[in-house]
């Protein structure tokens, strides 16, 4: 099965394609490219026709569009959907949504695997993941409540916990000071790679197009006038 | 064929129109209610909206058109200007069927989209021309020698009109969208019973800040019970003050340009008063006029991709890093 996938959860853009063969063909941005500011419009098409490319596919040879739901920056995630959502529907491709914080974790090499994106306005997306598969379901919290729930879990300094995403580098020094270690900055794990997104997908089911939306996570900013 | 897509503010649109401005077909999904409680449209909730809608409304223009992606043989949409999020969603979705097609696809300046609109269907104007555009977003005047871009010759300083009917509809507690509500009231209502200002910034501009703020202080002035009473007459005149201004500008416009061909757009244009005037000028002055159907008159795709037409295609891949602009440079 040829599987494109790519993710705009963060301000990195990542794509990827997974060959029928095994063959990965990835753009996987560098760790700054997550303090930079977003531009996925612009970046988004273009690494998707370079792993087409270097993959020898055209739009019509894939099988399944994978794409990062988030949670994440919101204009992110439209792009990103509404792009993933139209290719499938002109190139006949399956669509499969996957996690950006299961694919995040996938990328930390540890057996506690804490996803962090950050959520901006001093909030986190978290989510824990051990070796039998998802502990802690996607949230949004403040570093603080999240820390909590950690200890309640009794997950605070636990052997074997390691952070990493932009949001483990945000708040990099709450977390270690509270017994949860953060990846090395220069790590790649940091960013939400496409390959993992694109594995992932080889065990997600297909979902109709317009029932693929972003996870936001949080209700818009707005009130009601009355 | 030509696929249009428009999702600048609040309504999400796709259409299609053949290279000889035909409309196959015209679909628009108004979020109008979705924003009335809060006042005004609340751009990450239409960007959420026009996300959850595009794939259908696309599906939908496509098939009222008895076509298929198929058949399509390049897409226009909106770069701008507009709310950054919700453009990104339309663009997004263009790009990506566009590319997965291989087809050519025109970005489009939505306040062309207003100002060709009526080249459409089956009595197309023709240059050279003046087109009065007044929504919600947008007012200005603009003369179009060339169908390829306009040029504006004046236009709103603060408000646009369609904003200065909602914002007048608010204090009179009229709810949102605030220019049909207003339109209603004043046919019951004397439109010289209060002198309100037409500010006269420049030679062809308009500003419509003053008149709101002159209906803010009437009804204060009034008292609750006294406006609740005159508020038809409130409405009226209040109408009466932005449709004189319009009209106004435009008379001098087509006077100084030496213009024969007039054409009107925008939500505004859906005003009565506004058709009247506009008519009854057009009539004294000699003039053809076009008054586009409402649905080509309000935000919508089949302008998007009837201005496309005259824009210039970008083959693909030339058009993969396409970026949305929430601001475009004045068109010259
Ligand atoms: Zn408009």
């Amino acid at each position: 099965m040829n599987v494109l996938g790519f993710d705009t959860s963060t301000a990195a853009t990542s794509a990827c394609v997974l060959r029928s063969d095994g063959e990965a063909f990835e753009v996987a941005p560098p760790v700054e490219a997550l303090a930079a500011p977003p531009v996925h419009a612009r970046e988004l098409l273009p690494a998707v026709a370079r792993c087409l490319e270097r993959a020898c596919l055209g739009f019509a040879d894939l099988d399944a569009i994978a794409v990062g739901t988030g949670p994440g920056t919101f204009t992110g995630l439209r792009i990103g959907i509404a792009t993933a959502r139209a290719l499938a529907g002109a190139s006949g491709a399956e669509l499969r949504p996957v996690s950006s914080l299961t694919a995040l974790a996938a990328g930390i090499e540890a057996p506690l695997r804490l996803a962090l994106i950050d959520a901006k306005r001093g909030e986190l997306f978290a989510a824990l993941h051990d070796e039998r598969g998802v502990r802690i379901p996607p949230l949004a919290a403040r570093p603080e409540g999240l820390l909590e729930r950690l200890r309640a879990e009794g997950l605070l300094g636990a052997e074997g916990l390691l952070a990493a995403g932009d949001g483990s580098l945000r708040f990099r020094e709450v977390l270690e000071a509270a017994g949860v270690p953060v990846a090395e900055p220069g790590s790649a794990s940091h960013v939400v790679r496409s390959l993992h997104l694109c594995r992932l997908a080889l065990d997600a089911e297909p979902t109709p197009p317009e029932a693929v939306l972003p996870d936001y996570l949080r209700p818009p900013d707005a009130k009601p006038q009355s | 064929m030509i696929l249009g897509i428009e999702t600048s503010c609040d309504d999400t649109c796709a259409a299609v129109v053949t290279r000889a401005g035909e409309i196959r077909s015209n679909v628009v999904a108004s979020q109008g209610l979705l924003h009335e409680r809060y006042g005004g449209v609340v751009p990450e909730i239409a960007s959420r909206r026009h996300l959850e809608l595009i794939d259908a409304v696309i599906a939908d223009a496509l098939e009222r058109a008895g076509a298929s992606l198929d058949d399509v043989r390049e897409v226009a949409v909106t770069r701008g200007p507009g709310l950054i999020g919700a453009l990104l969603v339309g663009l997004s979705a263009a790009k990506a069927l566009a590319a997965a097609r291989g087809l050519p696809l025109t970005p489009v300046d939505h306040l062309h989209g207003h100002v060709v609109a009526s080249t459409l269907g089956p009595d197309p104007i023709e240059p050279p021309y003046l087109c009065l555009v007044a929504s919600g977003g947008h007012t200005f005047i603009a003369r179009v020698d060339d169908l390829r871009a306009h040029r504006r010759l004046g236009g709103t300083l603060d408000d646009a009109a369609g904003e200065a009917f909602d914002k007048g509809a608010r204090i009179l507690g009229l709810g949102y969208p605030g220019g049909p509500a207003i339109d209603r009231l004043a046919r019951a209502g004397d439109p010289e019973a209060f002198p309100f200002p037409r500010a006269a910034p420049g030679e062809l501009d308009f500003s419509f800040s003053g008149v709101k703020t002159a209906l803010l202080y009437a009804v204060r002035d009034l008292g609750e019970r006294e406006a609740e009473r005159r508020k038809a007459d409130l409405a009226a005149s209040y109408q009466s003050a932005i449709v004189e201004a319009l009209v106004a500008r435009t008379r001098t416009a087509v006077e100084r340009e030496g213009i024969e061909r007039l054409a009107i757009g925008g939500g505004v244009a859906a005003n009565s008063l506004l058709r009247e005037r506009i008519a009854q000028a057009a009539g004294e002055l000699g003039l053809r006029l076009w008054v586009p159907d409402f649905s080509l008159c309000t935000d919508n795709a089949a302008m998007i991709a009837g201005a496309a037409r005259f824009g210039e295609p970008i083959a693909h891949p030339g058009y993969l890093a396409l970026d949305a602009a929430a601001r475009l440079e004045a068109a010259a």
